[in-house]
């Protein structure tokens, strides 16, 4: 499903290596996208897989690739690459048990703090969390959208048991939003690579090849792609990739609620364990207990509005992932303020409703 | 259009004085010049080091900056997106080091493979320039640099060689002083698929200050190493990417959805979600049965997950799927409590044993097993079916999950039926006699235990 909605997007170029569990996606690129008129192929590593697909992006295609944690950790340059040059390009993360080789065919939620901390100087990269199938597909639509319409990479933290998990999908019922294209340079003015008049716009794009002379670098530089040192307006560019961000966080922000207002409870998951916490909220409303439900779809930036709405009357945060170091959990950590956050933490299996359920009652106690 | 298009001649060079890059970028220009390109055509691209200083004295081609040793990747990556174009015009141009081509390695030995239309110039004067002198794969041996003080005693690779290896058609070897530099550049740049000229230099900041270097001693450095200087004969009549790939996308057949049958109006009798398990082994089409019970629940309206486990290594040991199916969508898909057990094989019944799944078992849990198998004590429903026997070890797993359907009321066996009949030839007979045996297997009893 991640496939048909890089297609649906208009992705038309895709560099691939295999890797438990995201090869599914490499292989059904490999098969579609000749048909839909791109081009997919094998790169001889991850690290040539994200610079193929820069390279493609940077002459104007859509471009994705898929890996999980172990490829990621080599693409991780190349990202910051991305970044700084303000090039659209799509990461499908499908995470697997790590640390390192880890367990190839193990479901995990362990590898957030890599997709979103992996570059220098602490950047906002715009990450999207599917639990279905059906949300593989709208996500990684919105993840297209995002990233060119930011001009960034961004994202699709999947998991082996979302990636790996065949189930029924309603084609009528998909959310899939209108596609967007990156905003093209279109003449009239002197071109200004990484211009913006504001810090929170977005610099129109050329493509390389095209009539205007186009300058790139992965180098701190000015707006016109230069190469300064110790320049102010070289400091304004790098704060200006924070702040294009940053200023759409909100309207960048997707999450699936079922609120009760009122509840002192709030449950948080997302990805595979937001199956278990959906359904584990009957039999505790049953139960007696009032608790509301947040899964963010979108991780990063944080969806503070959605949070902040779901956090009102609300004493005591659950956060289920399937990982020890509760890495959601510290990420909102500031924004809790001084409510009793419990962390339902697991690894190397499911968390089960029934784990989520038992924490909750335990807390009412 | 500029007077210059290229380099300006007024261009005031960044280089140390004597430094084989000033020689490059002026023979480069001089090529661009000789084969007319708009600049617009052209994208340099340019690595890390004292080479990547080039992207400002062209200010009418595009230029890309990279990291280092991945300008090939990018520049890769900008030729594959061209071969979309019709008609094609970019040409990338990569300034790389004899450190970046040592870092970016597999990069030219991938686009060389692949063929692809790009220019690379390996600007190689035995050592990382920009950093301070240290050496590099292809530092000649006896030189000293920053990091081999003694003398290097690691023999360099020959990239040339490499790269011949990796069917490159167009590679050349040529000293930055030589004055037809300009015409081997122009060719490589003209070759529409990729092309390498290393071009031997001296670093008169480090090289020379460090070892008798001069242009007399560079040419008894590349007798030593057994270089050969000049183009070198090339694998001919390859393809380039482009040729290739058009050729691919023409002889591929146009998408157009496969026509869709609408199924039959088929009523599911399942009341409540039911968790089901089929354990058997690898090579025995477990996983493909299951997918099949999975789409005749679709059929008979019902939501279905599945999902599978088996070894790393794919073709041996056990095959476990895992079913849900409800007729409501599912959320969780874990396997707590099993309702049915399927096992097939001694593997899937070792298996679920050695993961947990066994002593999970309930008195309510329906286990459904080959006959050949010893079953250990459990509290489930026990119902013993000769699969293996009965319908081949390979049907087993369908026969099986027919019998499961038909003792546990899930959906009609049309359901079965109506996806049978969609399947291509040979496994439709195959899934069909699978079908029949269950049939007759679940006829004379019901359950019977031990």
């Amino acid at each position: 499903m991640v496939a048909e909605g890089a297609l649906a997007a208009g992705c038309r170029f895709f560099a691939g290596y295999p890797i438990t569990p995201a090869s599914e996606i490499y292989e059904v690129m490999m098969r579609e996208l000749p048909a839909h008129g791109g081009l997919a192929l094998s790169a001889p590593d991850e690290i040539s897989s994200l610079c193929y697909c820069v390279g493609a992006s940077l002459r104007g295609l859509k471009a994705m690739t898929a890996t999980s944690g172990p490829g990621w950790a080599l693409m991780i340059e190349t990202l910051q690459y991305a970044l700084m040059t303000e090039t659209p390009a799509v990461i499908a993360l499908v995470q697997r048990l790590g640390p390192s080789t880890g367990g190839a065919t193990q479901g995990a939620q362990g590898d957030i703090w890599l997709a979103e901390f992996a570059t220098s100087g602490g950047y906002t990269v715009p990450v999207f969390s599917p639990s279905s199938a059906a949300e593989c597909y709208e996500l990684t639509l919105h993840a297209f959208n995002w990233s060119e319409r930011l001009r960034t990479p961004v994202v699709l933290l999947s998991d082996k048991e979302v990636g790996m998990t065949t189930e029924v999908v309603d084609d009528a019922a998909l959310a899939a939003p209108a596609v967007v294209e990156r905003s093209r340079f279109d003449g009239g003015r002197p071109f200004v690579p990484y211009g913006f008049a504001r810090p929170e716009e977005v610099p129109a794009f050329a493509p390389v090849g095209d009539g205007v002379k186009v300058t790139v670098t992965g180098s701190a530089h000015d707006q016109q792609g230069r190469l300064r040192k110790n320049a102010p307006e070289v400091i304004e560019v790098l704060r200006h990739l924070e702040q294009k961000v940053e200023a759409h966080a909100q309207e960048m922000a997707l999450v699936r609620t079922d609120l009760d207002p009122g509840a002192p409870f709030l449950l948080v998951s997302y990805g595979i364990t937001a199956r278990a916490a959906r359904q584990a909220l009957p039999a505790l409303r049953r139960g007696g207990i009032r608790i509301s439900f947040l899964q963010p779809q979108t991780l990063f930036p944080v969806p503070r509005r959605e949070l902040d709405w779901a956090l009102a009357g609300v004493r005591t945060v659950f956060v289920a992932e399937e990982n020890l170091s509760g890495q959601y959990r510290a990420v909102l950590a500031p924004f809790l303020g001084s409510r009793r956050v419990v962390g339902i933490n697991k690894l190397g299996g499911l968390i089960a409703p029934s784990e989520i359920a038992e924490t909750v009652r335990a807390a009412e106690a | 259009m500029a007077e210059h298009p290229y380099l300006s001649p007024e261009a005031k060079l960044p280089y140390c004085r004597g430094c084989g890059h000033a020689l490059v970028v002026r023979q480069l220009s001089r090529a661009l010049e000789r084969l007319q390109l708009p600049p617009r055509s052209v994208v340099l691209t340019t690595d890390i080091g004292c080479v990547g200083l080039a992207d400002s004295l062209f200010p009418y081609l595009h230029t890309v900056h990279t990291t280092h040793g991945r300008s090939t990747a990018f520049a890769t990556g900008m030729a594959l997106a061209e071969v979309l174009q019709e008609p094609d015009r970019l040409k990338p141009v990569v300034m790389i080091g004899d450190g970046g081509a040592m870092i970016g390695l597999l990069h030219l030995a991938h686009a060389a493979q692949l063929n692809v239309d790009i220019t690379v110039l390996v600007h190689n004067n035995f050592l990382f320039g920009m950093t301070g002198g240290q050496h590099s794969a292809l530092t000649p041996l006896d030189l000293v640099t920053a990091t081999t003080p003694t003398g290097n005693w690691t023999p360099p690779l020959d990239l040339l060689a490499l790269l011949r290896a990796a069917h490159a058609v167009f590679l050349a070897r040529q000293y930055a002083t030589d004055a037809d530099l300009d015409t081997v550049i122009a060719n490589a740049i003209a070759y529409p698929g990729f092309a390498l000229v290393e071009i031997l230099e001296l670093c008169t900041a480090y090289s020379t200050r460090w070892n008798e270097l001069t242009g007399k001693t560079l040419k008894e450095i590349v007798t030593r190493q057994g270089y050969k200087v000049g183009r070198l004969e090339a694998e001919l009549e390859r393809p380039t990417f482009r040729e290739v790939y058009r050729h691919e996308l023409q002889s591929r057949p146009s998408r157009s959805p496969a026509p869709e049958t609408p199924l039959p109006n088929i009523q599911a009798t399942l009341a409540a979600e039911l968790r089901l398990i089929v354990a058997g082994s690898a090579g025995e089409r477990v996983q493909s049965a299951a997918a099949l019970f999975c789409q005749a629940a679709l059929a008979a309206g019902l939501y279905t997950t599945q999902k599978n486990d088996n070894p790393v290594t794919q073709g041996t040991g056990f095959s476990l799927a895992e079913i849900c199916v409800s007729p409501k969508p599912i959320e969780y898909t874990g396997m707590e409590s099993p309702d049915v057990i399927l096992v097939t094989s001694a593997d899937g019944l070792k298996e679920i044993q050695a993961n947990g799944v066994w002593a999970r078992c309930r008195q309510e849990t329906l286990l459904v097993m080959d006959a050949e198998l010893d079953a250990p004590p459990t509290p489930s429903r026990l119902l013993r079916l000769p699969l293996r026997r009965a319908a081949t070890p390979q049907r087993a797993a369908l026969a099986g999950l027919a019998a499961c359907c038909a003792t546990t009321s899930v959906f009609p066996s049309e359901a079965w039926d109506a996806v049978i009949a969609k399947l291509p030839g040979e496994r439709r007979l195959d899934a069909g006699e699978a079908l029949r045996i269950s049939r007759q297997l679940a006829a004379p009893s019901g359950e019977a235990r031990p």
